[in-house]
């Protein structure tokens, strides 16, 4: 299916007028998208090449997994539980977009997923190794069958006994085992190498694209970056995955978002997330998104060069590098919240009052810093130590307010929960996990750092070397 | 040498005259030298050309003592730029502290949230230079009491000619001493007080230094090490410690051996016994009243003397522990 951007003056006139209106300024009008057909043996009438609406698709089969995973009643529920399944692992027709939808004036151009793209699923895609950090001994899909299976008979999603947030659980992991381990680890990794997909070749027989033009198109696909993000500052392409401002999510200016072009989904969401704090990432990565595209397009069909390729490799690192550093910058966040949890709940439990939505919260923020990390680890790159630490750290689980944690899985597939870790214990846990991540991935937006005023106090004081006598 | 040591090695020693955090910064050394002139004049009556030809004497500045003290000060910046990656680090033992507070309140308690935010800050700051001024006192103390650590202080103590830059006259194993007693007591107090008042705790500070550390300094820390002998009312001399009371420190005098330890504070000295008044007009010598250094002015002696001691020390400490068991196999 092709996307064609148009980009009419007065649509780009309105654009920096309303940004204007916001309080910024448009730094770089480039889009990803318009980039024209280069495959030679194509002859139909297609002229624009870009193409990623299947892995748009997915997106919204997540965004809808999630909203279901959040719609148990307390008991068993096979049918909610075959409902989630077809959003994950089958490619029927007639799905319904349950998220994102239109809200108020943010109208979204499409409600079935068939509008987007047809046959598509979210379980082929999954990361298929073992996942470190779950216990059970699962593989990818495995974890997500297991998963919805405990989601659909949740009340709204949560398990007080566990802790567990399924809805948060399953979203988290998924954005690392489908579209960031399929972008870094599949597409922008064996898909690059000069023998596969090669771009003197079409991606598969009769396509209009290239092999590597396909293949670079679908790790930005995977991203979720709206193709006018280089137009937009970090609030505003966040504001679009919270259906905001339709204005500035609606670049080509007919009335609605579609959203094969311009929504922000996933990583991108939280790499404007982690950008209101002062970073940088989403332009980083959409601009060596951009400059890698234009690269493949000034090929003009023709096998790349090994110059050519190094250079786009250089592209792959910066998209790789900062496109972790954004999971992990999201992990670091919720490993600070579920910090703040635990001084709450402390706060509550000692004065005797009801801690079952400060529990619901801090159930929330873990399933948000596990899934994040159990994602860190699907990008085919070995953490090694760090990666141990960090799952230790963190556990199968939150601690319960009673000290327990889940321990493993049993044969019937019930939770095990046993040992007795104190609260204070675990936000120590939570300060060393900051550190570790932070240090391993040289983070910068560093939200919710527990520990960030106490080393600027520490540099306050000056230096602590003295070679100074009485 | 990485870019950070280089950066480290001009911020922290070689630019040390331009920060207001070390003793030596040009504004301190000003207050030092108007204060001095202020004393000369009002109190010893001295007119200004003698007041300047005693306060920049050329026998001090530049004695052979002196010269001993530029080298040294230069060298030892380098040397401790190159350990100091390797030396406790004041983080470390904050985080260390930090982390053992929750597991010892079992979490973190938000205690006295309604007081002002100014009264935390002033008591952190406080608190942050009694702590240190304590532990500088004790630290000192053992460097004279215990002969294995004399062996390297005596190297500051063989200086025959007091100027500010003999501060600086220090063996490397006593500033790696000084650096780790530095990193417990900013990473206890920066640990403690943020564990209990997280972000409202700051340092009160001028131009970037402790108000505490910028006053001691302001009010002229270095004539401890000049040729100008300023005393205090003695009831004051009880609190702090004045610049003649650490000349005491330095003299060679029998009375005046291990007298005088604190640096800010004389209290300590006068809680724990070792305070010694100063007199006006007394005239003391500087430097080794015991063993001394083979040649105290040459580098040779001051880094390489206190090694081949303190190896001496060592050694008959060892020949002490094993002595017993040679006993009983001759036996």
């Amino acid at each position: 299916m092709d996307i064609v951007i148009k980009r009419p003056k007065t649509t780009l006139a309105a654009l920096i007028a309303s940004s204007l209106v916001f309080g910024c300024v448009f730094a770089k009008p480039d889009m990803y998208g318009n980039f024209p057909v280069t495959e030679k043996s194509y002859s139909g009438k297609k002229k624009d090449s870009t193409s990623y609406t299947g892995q748009v698709a997915r997106h919204v089969l997540h965004n809808s997994l999630k909203k279901l995973a959040g719609k148990g009643n307390g008991n068993p529920n096979p049918e909610l539980k075959a409902t989630m399944m077809s959003y994950y692992s089958s490619k029927d027709a007639g799905r319904k977009i349950i998220d994102p939808t239109s809200k108020g004036e943010f109208k979204v151009k499409q409600t079935m997923v068939d509008e987007i793209s047809k046959g598509k699923n979210l379980k082929g895609k999954t990361y298929k190794g073992l996942v470190n950090g779950f216990p059970g001994q699962m593989s990818g899909p495995e974890v997500f069958e297991f998963l919805i299976d405990k989601a659909s008979s949740s009340n709204k999603g949560f398990d007080p006994v566990t802790g567990y947030n399924y809805p948060q659980l399953i979203s988290k992991f998924m954005m690392g085992a489908v579209f960031y381990s399929q972008a870094v680890d599949n597409y922008l990794d064996e898909k690059m190498g000069a023998d596969n997909k090669p771009n003197n070749k079409p991606y598969k027989k009769g396509a209009h694209y290239t092999g590597k033009e396909h293949s670079w198109d679908e790790a930005f696909g995977y991203f979720g970056a709206p193709a006018h993000a280089m137009a937009l500052n970090a609030k505003q392409a966040y504001g679009i995955a919270k259906r905001k401002d339709i204005k500035v999510a609606d670049a080509n200016g007919d009335g609605v978002v579609d959203l094969k072009t311009e929504m922000t989904f996933a990583h991108a969401y939280y790499a404007a997330d982690s950008d209101k704090a002062g970073t940088k990432y989403m332009h980083t990565i959409v601009d060596a998104f951009i400059k890698g595209r234009q690269l493949i397009r000034d090929a003009d069909g023709a096998a790349l060069t090994d110059e050519q390729r190094a250079k786009l490799m250089s592209y792959v690192k910066v998209i790789k590098t900062n496109w972790e550093r954004v999971i992990a910058e999201a992990a670091f966040k919720y490993a600070g919240s579920c910090y703040k949890d635990l001084e709450k709940l402390r706060t509550i439990v000692e004065s005797n009052g009801d801690a079952s939505k400060a529990f619901a919260a801090y159930g929330k923020h873990w399933g948000e810093l596990k899934g994040f990390l159990m994602a860190l680890e699907t990008s085919g790159r070995s953490l090694g130590e760090a990666g141990v630490r960090m799952n230790r750290l963190v556990g199968y689980g939150p601690v319960l307010l009673g000290g327990g944690q889940v321990t493993g899985i049993d044969s019937d597939g019930n939770f095990l929960i046993g040992g007795n870790r104190s609260m204070g214990e675990y936000q120590v846990h939570m300060v060393k996990l900051q550190k570790l991540l932070g240090d391993t991935f040289k983070l910068k937006a560093r939200k919710n750092d527990v520990t960030g005023e106490m080393d600027d106090l520490l540099k306050s004081l000056g230096s602590s070397r003295a070679a100074e006598n009485d | 040498m990485p870019d950070n040591a280089i950066q480290l090695l001009l911020n922290e020693w070689l630019l040390a005259v331009f920060n207001p955090q070390k003793r030596i910064f040009w504004g301190y050394l000003l207050s030092s030298l108007f204060i001095a002139i202020l004393w000369l004049r009002l109190i010893q009556k001295i007119n200004i050309q003698s007041s300047f030809i005693k306060i920049f004497n050329r026998n001090v500045w530049g004695s052979a003592s002196a010269f001993a003290d530029y080298k040294v000060m230069f060298i030892n910046a380098l040397l401790m730029t190159l350990l100091s990656p390797r030396i406790l680090a004041k983080a470390t033992v904050a985080y260390l502290i930090f982390d053992s507070l929750h597991l010892l309140f079992e979490g973190r308690p938000s205690v006295l949230t309604g007081i002002p935010q100014w009264t935390i800050a002033l008591s952190f700051t406080l608190f942050l230079f009694i702590l240190d001024d304590f532990a500088r006192y004790w630290l000192h103390r053992w460097l004279h009491a215990i002969p294995l650590l004399w062996s390297f202080h005596k190297v500051h103590h063989s200086a025959s000619a007091l100027n500010p830059f003999t501060v600086f006259r220090t063996h490397p194993a006593e500033a790696i001493l000084f650096s780790v007693r530095s990193a417990l007591v900013q990473g206890i107090s920066t640990a403690v007080f943020f564990f209990f008042f997280g972000n409202q705790v700051t340092l009160v500070m001028v131009l970037g230094a402790s108000i505490f550390t910028f006053a001691f300094n302001l009010l002229g820390s270095n004539l401890r090490h000049s040729p100008v002998s300023i005393s205090y009312w003695h009831p004051i001399e009880l609190i702090l410690m004045s610049p003649a009371q650490h000349h005491i420190h330095h003299s060679t005098a029998e009375e005046h051996i291990d007298r005088n330890f604190g640096v800010a504070l004389s209290v300590w000295d006068w809680i724990f016994g070792t305070l010694c008044h100063s007199k006006v007009g007394e005239q003391l010598n500087f430097g080794l009243s015991g063993t001394k250094l083979t040649n105290p002015n040459t580098l040779k002696s001051l880094y390489f003397d206190p090694i081949q001691e303190a190896g001496r020390i060592l050694l008959h400490f060892a020949n002490q522990l094993i002595l017993p068991f040679q006993r009983e196999n001759s036996a």
